[in-house]
């Protein structure tokens, strides 16, 4: 079950990132709406591809804007007790950004590269960042993760997936 | 009797074996991928899509029926042995089961689970397909105006009614609907959104959204969280079985979770939640012994694993017979539906009446099935929650990697990917809800649809939503699920003060 959260809820003072989110919010919703403006009304329609884009990015603004004052009020997100996770810990962003980073790499060399080694690094980067660190086994693991999903879907399944400097091997 | 007639042609087609063996390979992958710990049901359906590509639809919707009641039992065995619901609906079961499995009644357990996720199942398949064609014929009927406040009602109580924060849901929904209008406008063939990227004139893949929101963003956000330290799984030692006792204390709470667990899946209330929380109460206040719950009282187990089951049930009654998903796992299916150019909804009943046929056919199959493949392979399950979680996460980024790149085979689509993986770890940490987004994206095309055919045909006059007696019924229920539970909070906040 949940751990009671290890902050009070009702801290003084407004939390910066909760106002950032809710700004970031707001802005969204301005944003489209400005883009909604530039949508043309459409020809002999009673209702254009316009009206409904207007109706959403208005809603979003006006939802962001009361977001903005409560949490101008104090209000602040209590962040989510999922499985595996511990709200006790101290957040450790650096994780989070390992995952992108090996995510990132490997999306740009998975057409070049192939498919096995793209997301071989993905596989790899996601076991360093959640703590593991026998390389050689990490290693191993990737590889074989990646090399049997390829077969997998190729072969079996026959979806055409980048072979990259594989190519001819597999 | 049309109901049995076309039954047992859906049978026909549901017991070919070719079909058998897709429902065999569903309930297994459904299974197998529903135990890992932190995949839910919908994720599950989600990252198996791509398996089911390449089959023609009749034998991809047998494959999904398996698929989507297997996430369901594997949920259920994760609960008890890990003590690690994959969804709210599980909280119970992972509260009372874990505490059985604690006391070495791991077995009666997971015995009471799957039997009673099999009855719960089987009376829900047959509530749906008696009902499924009667409100098939009543919904053939509904104007689009109508349909329009009937999604509408959707959106407000899957966002603002049941959930913690009414606002923070109704944002959630909201940045949903605005990724649905990303794309050409079917209308009139106007590019909304696309930012000048020919890979946005599509649309964004719902796929890519799910699998970011859910999957990549679970990942980044349990890393950047991560609890040390080893998890206690029990062991187990043979099959899931039960003593007499089990099954006498077992049979009225499976039949009163189905009778729970069914409305409140076919209607749109936030899913299987409040019925499995219900079911628990219910079956405390009828207990002999009161006392045993909380401590591993097999009734707690039984009736609220009926209720999330016969749900799951409940839940394709509005998605086959209008279109309109109540969970994310229903969004989910009906977005795999759409992929193969086919509109859940009364039409389908007539249009593609086999492949619907066949579909419910293979539920009562799956279920059958099910059944089997649990109660003597508990154990094989049981090692699946070994894996050590770098690897494990780490697979289920590969996994995520290969559906959304097989969708169009394009690297920008991976990039999409991980921008919505980033917005997911935004909303767990900052307690936003992530169904209302997944309806939003799901249902706002149509939506839009809806409302444009209705003023067509008003001449743009917007009364049309409050002049036909239904559709201004359905707005009413909009309004009332808005207010009423504000008013509620208000009420007992003041008592309070």
């Amino acid at each position: 079950m949940t751990q009671p959260p290890s902050t009070p809820p009702a801290r003084p003072g407004v939390s910066v990132p909760d106002l950032l989110v809710a700004l970031a919010l707001t802005a969204l919703g301005i944003a489209l709406f400005v883009g909604s403006r530039e949508i043309p009304f459409g020809i002999n329609a009673v209702v254009g591809p316009r009206v409904f884009p207007l109706i959403v990015s208005v809603g979003l603004t006006a939802l962001g804007v009361l977001l903005t004052v409560n949490v101008l009020r104090g209000e602040r997100a209590e962040p989510a007790a999922e499985e595996d996770t511990d709200l006790d810990a101290p957040v450790n962003l650096a994780a989070p950004g390992i995952i992108l980073g090996g995510f990132v790499l490997g999306a740009a060399v998975l057409t070049t590269a192939g498919f096995v080694i793209g997301t071989a690094i993905m596989y790899f980067s996601v076991a360093w960042a959640f703590g593991e660190r026998r390389v050689g086994l990490m290693t191993g693991v990737a590889l074989a993760v990646a090399l049997v999903t390829y077969v997998a879907f190729t072969r079996g399944l026959g979806l055409s997936l980048p072979p990259g400097v594989l190519k001819g091997i597999l | 009797m049309d109901a049995l007639t076309s039954l047992f042609a859906g049978f026909e087609t549901a017991l070919n074996p070719l079909n058998l063996l897709w429902a065999l390979i569903g309930v297994t992958l459904g299974t197998l991928v529903g135990v890992l710990p932190g995949i839910g049901p919908a994720l599950t359906v989600a990252l198996l899509l791509p398996v089911t590509a390449k089959l023609p639809p009749v034998s991809a919707f047998i494959m999904f029926a398996g698929i989507y009641y297997g996430g369901m039992f594997g949920g259920s065995t994760t609960s008890i042995l890990l003590n690690t619901p994959g969804e709210s609906a599980s909280i119970i079961t992972a509260l009372e089961g874990n505490k059985m499995a604690r006391k070495g009644r791991a077995a009666a357990a997971l015995a009471t689970a799957a039997i009673g996720s099999f009855i719960a199942g089987t009376i829900g398949t047959l509530l749906l397909t008696f009902a499924a064609p009667a409100i098939a014929d009543i919904a053939v009927q509904i104007t689009p105006s109508a349909k329009f406040a009937l999604i509408m009602l959707a959106f407000v109580t899957i966002s603002a009614t049941f959930g913690g924060s009414p606002l923070r849901g109704l944002l959630s929904l909201f940045v949903g609907l605005a990724i649905g209008l990303v794309g050409t406008d079917l209308q009139s063939g106007q590019a909304r959104f696309a930012l000048g990227r020919p890979e946005l004139l599509d649309g964004i893949d719902f796929i890519t959204v799910v699998i970011g929101l859910f999957a990549i963003g679970e990942t980044l956000y349990v890393a950047s969280r991560l609890r040390k330290g080893k998890d206690s799984v029990i062991k187990l030692e043979g099959g899931a079985t039960m003593s007499k006792q089990d099954w006498r204390r077992s049979w009225g709470p499976w039949l009163r979770g189905t009778a729970l667990g069914f409305p409140f899946g076919a209607i749109p209330a936030g899913g299987a939640e409040i019925p499995t929380f219900l079911s628990y109460t219910l079956e405390k206040r009828l207990s002999k012994h009161p006392e045993e719950f909380g401590q591993g009282a097999i009734e707690g187990v039984a009736g609220p694993e009926a209720a999330n089951n016969a749900s799951a049930a409940g839940v394709l009654v509005p998605l086959l017979t209008l279109g309109l998903p109540t969970s994310a796992t229903a969004a989910i299916l009906l977005a795999a539906f759409q992929q193969y150019g086919l509109q859940p909804g009364p039409l389908l009943f007539i249009t593609n009446g086999d492949l619907v046929w066949g579909l419910i056919a293979s539920l009562y199959i799956g279920n059958v099935m099910l059944l089997a493949l649990n109660l003597p392979l508990a154990p094989v399950w049981a090692r699946l929650l070994l894996i050590p979680r770098p690897f494990l996460y780490a697979g289920i980024l590969v996994f995520s990697t290969v559906g959304v790149y097989s969708l169009n085979n394009s690297v920008f689509d991976l990039g999409l990917l991980a921008l919505f993986g980033v917005i997911g770890y935004g909303m767990r940490r900052f307690d936003f809800p992530v169904t209302p987004a997944i309806i939003g994206v799901v249902l706002g095309p149509t939506a839009e649809a809806q409302f444009r055919t209705a003023l067509q045909q008003s001449n743009g006059d917007f009364s049309i939503f409050v002049r036909q007696p239904f559709t201004a019924f359905l707005m009413l229920c909009v309004l009332a699920a808005l207010v009423v539970p504000q008013v509620l909070k208000f009420r007992a906040a003041r008592q309070a003060a």
